[in-house]
């Protein structure tokens, strides 16, 4: 028990708690991977079943991963599935023949609805890419940064506007990266994003989750641009995963968020003559809100781009229908 | 003075040549025999779209000076026209061959597009021999694609293909032990089709019953057998009510529409098409059909819909959209220009300098936020269910 929970925190607890893994899907594979290291060396004790004591052990896990960091939704849904999976086992497996089931069950997840998912909303998107077209990124998505490369491997000619804002400054990498490879940028923060919206031609954005409402759930920042953007009538595309779509509804962003360290706003680094906030933790009247994700409502939202192509966010709820349906028979 | 349809005239005139020069090539030619496959494959105009020119002859009525366009068009294409073709026996004649069953058939004006295409597909059961249903199914494939490469405009088209594919992929051989079974309830479902499209209207038709009340006018764009079904029905059924049909042009299928609701007895007034904000006040609702139905909701129909709907949506009138469920493709434009364009010749009744562009795009993308609700056979819908139906015919 002391050596799994180990590798838990090991491989992801510790790692979230200090930012190394940022991204849903990088801290859902990171998970995933370190539940089957878990579940490898995971022996049932003495008069126990399987199915009982593992599913116990997993919440166990989960309940630490919870402690180092709220879970994100795309986690929750993985979590979900790897316990149905483990209640789904049949009672005449040995323990080996169940773990490799298993283990072959994470492989699977991971493959399937992460790493092909991308490449088929790759695929879906580039079509969307017009020559000549200026896009519009905020923050830094992994399956943003997809869909340029390969729309720039293909030989697509446009621009990127990466928009970015403090506290996290995620845009920087991003750029970093489609600089590398050659494409042509223009990086910004948000406070421009009204006056560089009317020369682009297409906004895409990742997402942290998509809510049945259509409601998209990702990093703060995103609902002000989806919103100037709807403004200017510039068409907004969210690339999703179908994994992380959730059947909750949401209607603002405040409940069930994600709170930031306060002193990442109070203060700016490089700058000691603007610090006015460093003893804001002794003020009374005085409280500082980070917030990590908002809700962008689905009308600002043209189109999502997931794994079953593209659909209109009125969609989503059919998706998380069909979805449930394969879930109990993968 | 008018003609019944230009293309109608020039097809016959090429027949006769046709006839004339060599008397067994039974079909209207489409690509001169020397050029390679690839070339024979492609629309030899790929310049004008052939579903709106099969509209156009269809519905439209059509003046002496776009007659004689039309026949300096055809002259100045050295690919097109007279040429005749033999049918080559190799996999590319096979494909050819699709493609000219299918021009057979949409000649017919009664019949849709999506059921031409299915009809073709149809013959290329019955001609096939593959032995099973895996080669079956690769020569169908290439089959359709080859006949969806061949107009890529025409999205009843696309979506007929597809449609029918997805049946025969769905239908696997398991179900039938043996393959001439199988293959012969795939033949069975090609006939149904055509039926069903008829169907369809006649269900289309019954559902809008209930939205057109007694002392209603009614605006209408374009020529739509479903939505001249839908407004049959409500005259046959004794329901007083008027109608303004704009002119539609280029084509001006708009006054072949007219012209029908006249012989109903049905009073109608004819607009021209930049009167639609002007007659809007004394409109109940907007009637229009689809050319397709796409993901979002939206519809892409003939020039000019979009304006309506939005003159429509600033004033509060609901906007109706007849269509089949055959039209629903699984196409997600963003904007008007996210489409393969199809173009089409407009006639200006005077010469045009060439320092002037002419628009000549045959359609336009209306959002789903401007319609109210589309009647089809699967029963009223808004324009988000349209995405769910989709996807579970497709995922």
């Amino acid at each position: 028990m002391l050596t799994m929970a180990l590798y838990i925190s090991n491989q992801a607890g510790l790692r979230y708690l200090a930012g190394d893994i940022s991204g849903g899907n990088a801290r859902c594979i990171a998970m995933l991977e370190a539940f089957q290291e878990s579940i490898k060396d995971y022996s049932t004790p003495p008069e126990k079943a399987l199915i009982r004591d593992l599913t116990a052990k997993i919440n166990c896990y989960v309940s630490f991963l919870i402690e180092c960091r709220p879970l994100s939704i795309s986690m929750g849904n993985a979590i979900r599935f790897l316990k149905t999976r483990i209640v789904k086992l049949p009672l005449t497996l040995s323990e080996s023949e169940a773990k490799a089931t298993l283990l072959s069950d994470i492989d699977r997840f991971i493959n399937e609805k992460i790493i092909l998912a991308d490449k088929v909303i790759v695929r879906h998107a580039v079509t969307k890419i017009r020559d000549g077209d200026v896009l519009l990124t905020y923050g830094s998505s992994s399956a943003v940064e997809m869909i340029c490369l390969h729309a720039h491997d293909i030989g697509k000619q446009f621009r990127v506007v990466v928009v970015d804002s403090r506290p996290k400054l995620e845009g920087r990498l991003l750029l970093h990266r489609l600089v590398r490879k050659g494409i042509t940028c223009t990086y910004t923060h948000i406070n421009a994003v009204s006056y560089i919206m009317h020369e682009v031609n297409r906004v895409f954005l990742g997402a942290s989750s998509v809510l049945s409402n259509g409601t998209v759930y990702s990093r703060v920042g995103t609902a002000c641009v989806a919103m100037v953007a709807h403004q200017f009538h510039v068409p907004v595309l969210i690339c999703c995963e179908a994994y992380k779509f959730y059947e909750r509804v949401q209607l603002d962003s405040i409940c069930s968020n994600e709170l930031g360290d306060p002193d990442a706003i109070s203060k700016v680094p490089g700058r000691k003559e603007i610090n006015y906030l460093d003893d804001w933790a002794n003020r009374e009247n005085l409280q500082l809100l980070n917030l990590i994700y908002d809700a962008t409502p689905s009308d600002y939202v043209s189109m999502i781009i997931t794994d079953y192509g593209m659909i209109p966010p009125t969609s989503v709820p059919v998706i998380v229908r069909e979805y449930r349906k394969e879930h109990l028979w993968i | 003075m008018w003609y019944r349809s230009a293309s109608f005239i020039l097809d016959k005139q090429q027949e006769e040549n046709d006839a004339e020069g060599k008397p067994e090539s039974r079909l209207l030619s489409t690509a001169s025999p020397s050029s390679s496959m690839a070339d024979t494959l492609q629309n030899p105009n790929p310049q004008i779209s052939a579903y709106y020119q099969t509209r156009a002859a269809h519905h439209g009525v059509v003046t002496t000076d776009w007659l004689a366009q039309a026949q300096a068009a055809v002259g100045r294409d050295p690919d097109d026209g007279v040429s005749e073709i033999s049918i080559i026996s190799t996999d590319s004649g096979k494909q050819l061959s699709v493609i000219d069953e299918f021009n057979n058939w949409r000649k017919q004006p009664d019949l849709a597009e999506a059921v031409a295409a299915i009809r073709a597909l149809a013959w290329v059961i019955r001609s096939s021999e593959a032995t099973t249903m895996m080669e079956l199914e690769i020569e169908l494939k290439k089959a359709s694609d080859s006949l969806k490469s061949w107009d890529t405009t025409s999205i009843s088209l696309t979506a007929g293909c597809d449609l029918f594919m997805r049946y025969v992929t769905r239908t696997s051989a398991l179900e039938y032990e043996d393959f001439n079974s199988a293959k012969s309830r795939l033949l069975e479902r090609a006939e149904k089709f055509g039926e069903i499209s008829y169907k369809a209207r006649k269900i289309i038709a019954m559902l809008s019953q209930d939205f057109i009340f007694d002392g209603c006018t009614i605006l209408v764009h374009g020529f739509s057998r479903v939505v001249l079904e839908v407004l049959k029905t409500a005259s046959q059924s004794r329901k007083l009510f008027r109608v303004l049909c704009t002119e539609g042009r280029p084509d001006r299928t708009g006054l072949r529409l007219s012209n029908e609701l006249a012989k109903l007895d049905v009073p109608v007034k004819l607009l021209i098409d930049s009167a639609v904000a002007y007659s809007m006040d004394e409109v109940d609702m907007i009637f229009v059909g689809a050319d397709g139905v796409v993901e979002s909701g939206g519809i892409i129909n003939m020039m000019g819909t979009y304006q309506i709907a939005l003159v429509a949506k600033s004033m509060n009138k609901p906007v109706y959209v007849a269509a089949e469920s055959y039209k629903f493709a699984r196409l997600y434009p963003l904007d008007q220009k996210d489409m393969v364009p199809a173009l089409r010749p407009i006639d200006f009744g005077v010469p045009i300098p060439s320092k002037v562009e002419v628009e000549t795009s045959a359609r336009d993308y209306t959002p789903p936020q401007y319609l109210t609700l589309l009647f089809t056979d699967l029963g009223v819908l808004t324009p988000s269910v349209v995405s769910d139906e989709l996807i579970q015919l497709y995922l």
